[in-house]
């Protein structure tokens, strides 16, 4: 029952003193690359409605490229709404999102395929299905540490029925803040509005951006629509160093930032004071074997936390990013990567933390067993945290993944114990200059990748330096066998407590 | 050898397509790349049969073994390919009566829908390392683009990648319509993606599954 509700509070959370790893400085230099960016290489648009905002306040269009001076991205940076309040059908359980706070919540994520069942001791992989849907939404809402729920699995009805099917199982289900995520049909919005009655009950996210610098229309014609309801988003983009920007930090840092901001310009444009979380996720392309991303290593985990340091110096809402494991099965391997990636995300004061529990695959594959696992070792973060207000986090992070994995009866032997250290130590570790002659590089390669047309292949081309630096961490597995009966006796009892 | 087919070589392993490639070991940038040597190369009368025997085929050669020992990297590979394509288009004209060992052409699309496009970058490219002629024909094509697509090109493979579950119907219906044009057994189509599978090709009547671009490009091989 930690930290329900904290002293003075009237919201859910982990309030805790938060560790940047970027300077202000390091920051104003991202943000200034950022703006070179939109202003010299500009934002690929084709939805109409968001072309005339634009050029209503001055932006020029040249070859599907919107060029928006910075006077209005950093305009709508003040307007942006700074405090949000999500809501919940039990209001003790409401979220208080403050840019400038760090308050920390976890929450999960979606969409994933597949969902792993738990038989004779093996997990079976299957297709999602709208069942999978009910009982992972009536586990979170039994789990302490789970504050909000984001669509983990579509409901597999009709794409007709997939919106309203997917809001009545959580309505039905849950007394924590919705968020939705993503709709099929935009057009069933204002149904969606009534059958929650409360616009205030749900949130959403927009990936509105497809990596490098390009907005996708038919996301945009949905977040548009959300913004115009008031209703908070979330703006999604997730590049990966290597395909989709470049490897190194401080290119992919920019770019993020870039994408992230020419929304929430238009946004703003649409309806000054928007409610926007900023949710940049830049992650990594495994460049060692078959390039899919990598969401839980050192680099990734390093990246994702910096995109902390960029939404406090704006002072804008965090949707944060952790515990999503490369792995396709619940093992130690995925139980280390977890821990560490939320105890970094933690650290760096997202206050929504998105994707943290039942994730398996890169975002492919949920298993329920995972959200009880992931819920009991976030409880175990939480008392590190809380522990003493002036933390020691490299300390934390080792003491962390040891508890982890011994509370599902894995022992660190010192092997084990090496590695920790040497991810521990990559993730503090800057392994590039903030200097304003790399960011200048580094927009210049973003330039020639988009001008080529074959972005992902000057991305890939021009990492092979970076790559023979170590600029994408390589070390050892945690291997082991998890202890996992208990998890699924639990599992079984909640769901069997519905009565079915 | 002459010295400048053995730099071709040189720079093809290296990957270095022009003189703006900084290469990986030590930044080798304002050096002539592939394309320039290429140049080069012709204008000094070096036959384009010599440049492509001695030069671009042990090059590659050299570098998928790199690959296969591990020593090279995806980047790698792709790199190397990309010259071996630019050295060719340059050589092209040079290279009337030689017979170029194409494995054949393979248009290649993400279908309808679906703007997911790294995966399918990818295997265009590994595919044309390997010797194919390669035609991408962008992201969100709609069925009767890939169709009217392969009307005019006429290729011997058609790739298609989907990343979504809501797109990848379309698959079937782009075979559906190459059937009801009745040129469906005149190429052998090959799908990937994500949520793709060898189940999924099956039934909807796809001859290869990739799982990904090796495993493609082992399977399309096999045939070529
Ligand atoms: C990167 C990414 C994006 C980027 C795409 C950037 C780009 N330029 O491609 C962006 C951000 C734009 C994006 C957008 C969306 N995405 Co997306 N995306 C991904 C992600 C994380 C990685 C895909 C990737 O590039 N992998 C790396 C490459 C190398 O691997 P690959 O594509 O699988 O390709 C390999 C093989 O599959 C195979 N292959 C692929 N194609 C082909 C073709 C042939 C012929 C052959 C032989 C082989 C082959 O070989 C490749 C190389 O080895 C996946 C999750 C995942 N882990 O797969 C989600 C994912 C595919 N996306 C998803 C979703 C939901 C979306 C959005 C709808 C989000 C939204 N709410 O708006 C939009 C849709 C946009 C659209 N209309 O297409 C879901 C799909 C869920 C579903 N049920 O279908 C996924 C699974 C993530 C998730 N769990 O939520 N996405």
């Amino acid at each position: 029952m930690q930290n329900r509700k904290p002293k003075n509070s009237p919201f859910r959370g982990l309030d805790i003193q938060r560790h940047s790893f970027l300077s202000d400085k390091d920051c104003r230099l991202i943000h200034e690359g950022s703006c070179q960016l939109l202003e010299e290489v500009g934002i690929g648009v084709t939805h109409a409605g968001a072309v005339k905002l634009f050029e209503k306040e001055g932006a020029t269009k040249q070859n599907g490229r919107m060029f928006i001076p910075r006077m209005i991205v950093e305009r709508s940076i003040q307007q942006t709404e700074k405090n949000i309040v999500l809501k919940a059908l039990d209001s003790t359980n409401n979220l208080g999102i403050e840019g400038k706070n760090s308050r920390v919540h976890y929450g999960t994520g979606g969409q994933a395929l597949y969902v792993l069942d738990y038989k004779d001791g093996a997990f079976e992989k299957k297709a999602a299905v709208t069942q999978d849907l009910i009982d992972i939404v009536r586990i979170c809402e039994n789990l302490e540490n789970v504050d909000f729920i984001t669509r983990p699995v579509e409901p597999n009805v009709q794409d007709e029925d997939m919106d309203l099917t997917k809001t009545r199982i959580f309505l039905e289900n849950t007394s924590k803040h919705i968020n939705l995520a993503n709709l099929i049909q935009i057009e069933k919005l204002p149904e969606i509005i009534s059958m929650v009655q409360n616009k205030e009950l749900i949130s959403f996210i927009a990936c509105v951006l497809v990596s490098p610098l390009s907005m996708a229309e038919s996301t945009t014609e949905k977040f548009i629509r959300f913004i115009q309801e008031d209703i908070p988003v979330a703006i999604s983009s997730c590049p990966q160093a290597g395909t989709t920007a470049p490897l190194s930090e401080v290119g992919e840092l920019m770019q993020v930032n870039a994408e992230v901001l020419s929304a929430l310009t238009l946004a703003n444009l649409v309806r000054p004071g928007a409610k926007i979380l900023y949710r940049g996720i830049p992650i990594t392309s495994n460049l060692h074997t078959n390039v899919s991303p990598r969401w839980c290593q050192p680099d990734s985990i390093r990246r994702i936390a910096i995109i902390s340091d960029m939404t406090h110096f704006y002072g804008i809402p965090c949707c944060g990013t952790a515990g999503v494991s490369d792995e396709k099965e619940p093992n130690p391997q995925a139980i280390a990567e977890k821990t560490l990636s939320w105890i970094f995300e933690t650290a760096s004061g997202a206050q929504f933390i998105n994707s943290a529990l039942g994730m398996l695959e890169q975002v492919l594959t949920v298993c329920p067993e995972q959200y009880i696992i992931d819920d009991m070792v976030i409880g175990r973060i939480k008392q590190l945290f809380l522990k003493s207000p002036d933390y020691n986090l490299r300390d934390i992070a080792r003491t962390g993944v040891e508890e982890a994995l011994s509370m599902f009866g894995v022992q660190m032997d010192s092997a084990m114990k090496e590695e920790v250290s040497s991810r521990i130590n990559f993730i503090f570790s800057g392994q590039e200059e903030y200097s304003a002659d790399h960011v200048q590089a580094q927009a210049d390669l973003i330039k020639k990748a988009i001008i080529s047309g074959k972005s992902s292949n000057v991305f890939l081309k021009t990492s092979r330096s970076g790559l023979r630096r170590g600029w994408l961490y390589s070390g050892k597995r945690f291997e082991g066998r998890l202890e996992l009966e208990d998890l699924h006796l639990l599992k079984t009892e909640i769901l069997d407590s519905y009565g079915n | 050898m002459s010295d400048l087919i053995e730099e071709i070589k040189k720079n093809l392993i290296a990957g270095r397509v022009d003189s703006e490639d900084e290469g990986f070991d030590e930044d080798m940038t304002g050096q002539p790349g592939v394309t320039e040597l290429v140049k080069q190369a012709l204008e000094e009368k070096i036959p384009a049969s010599d440049i492509l025997a001695q030069a671009l085929t042990p090059g590659m050669e050299k570098v998928g073994r790199l690959f296969e020992d591990g020593e090279y990297l995806l980047p790698d590979m792709l790199a190397s390919a990309e010259c071996v394509a630019e050295a060719t288009e340059i050589m092209e004209p040079h290279l009337a009566g030689v017979d170029i060992q194409s494995r054949g052409k393979f248009i290649v699309a993400t279908v309808e829908g679906d703007l997911h496009d790294i995966g399918k970058n990818i295997v265009a490219t590994i595919l044309q390392g390997s010797g194919f002629e390669v035609q991408d024909i962008g992201t969100s094509v709609k069925a009767s683009q890939i169709v009217q697509a392969v009307k005019e090109s006429k290729p011997r493979f058609l790739g298609l990648s989907a990343l979504l579950t809501s797109t990848m119907t379309h698959m079937g219906e782009v075979i559906d319509l190459l059937k009801n044009e009745g040129i469906r057994d005149q190429i052998i189509i090959c799908i990937g993606g994500a949520p793709v599978s060898e189940e999924f090709a099956k039934k909807i009547g796809a001859d290869i599954y990739g799982e990904d671009a090796f495993d493609a490009m082992n399977k399309l091989e096999k045939l070529a």
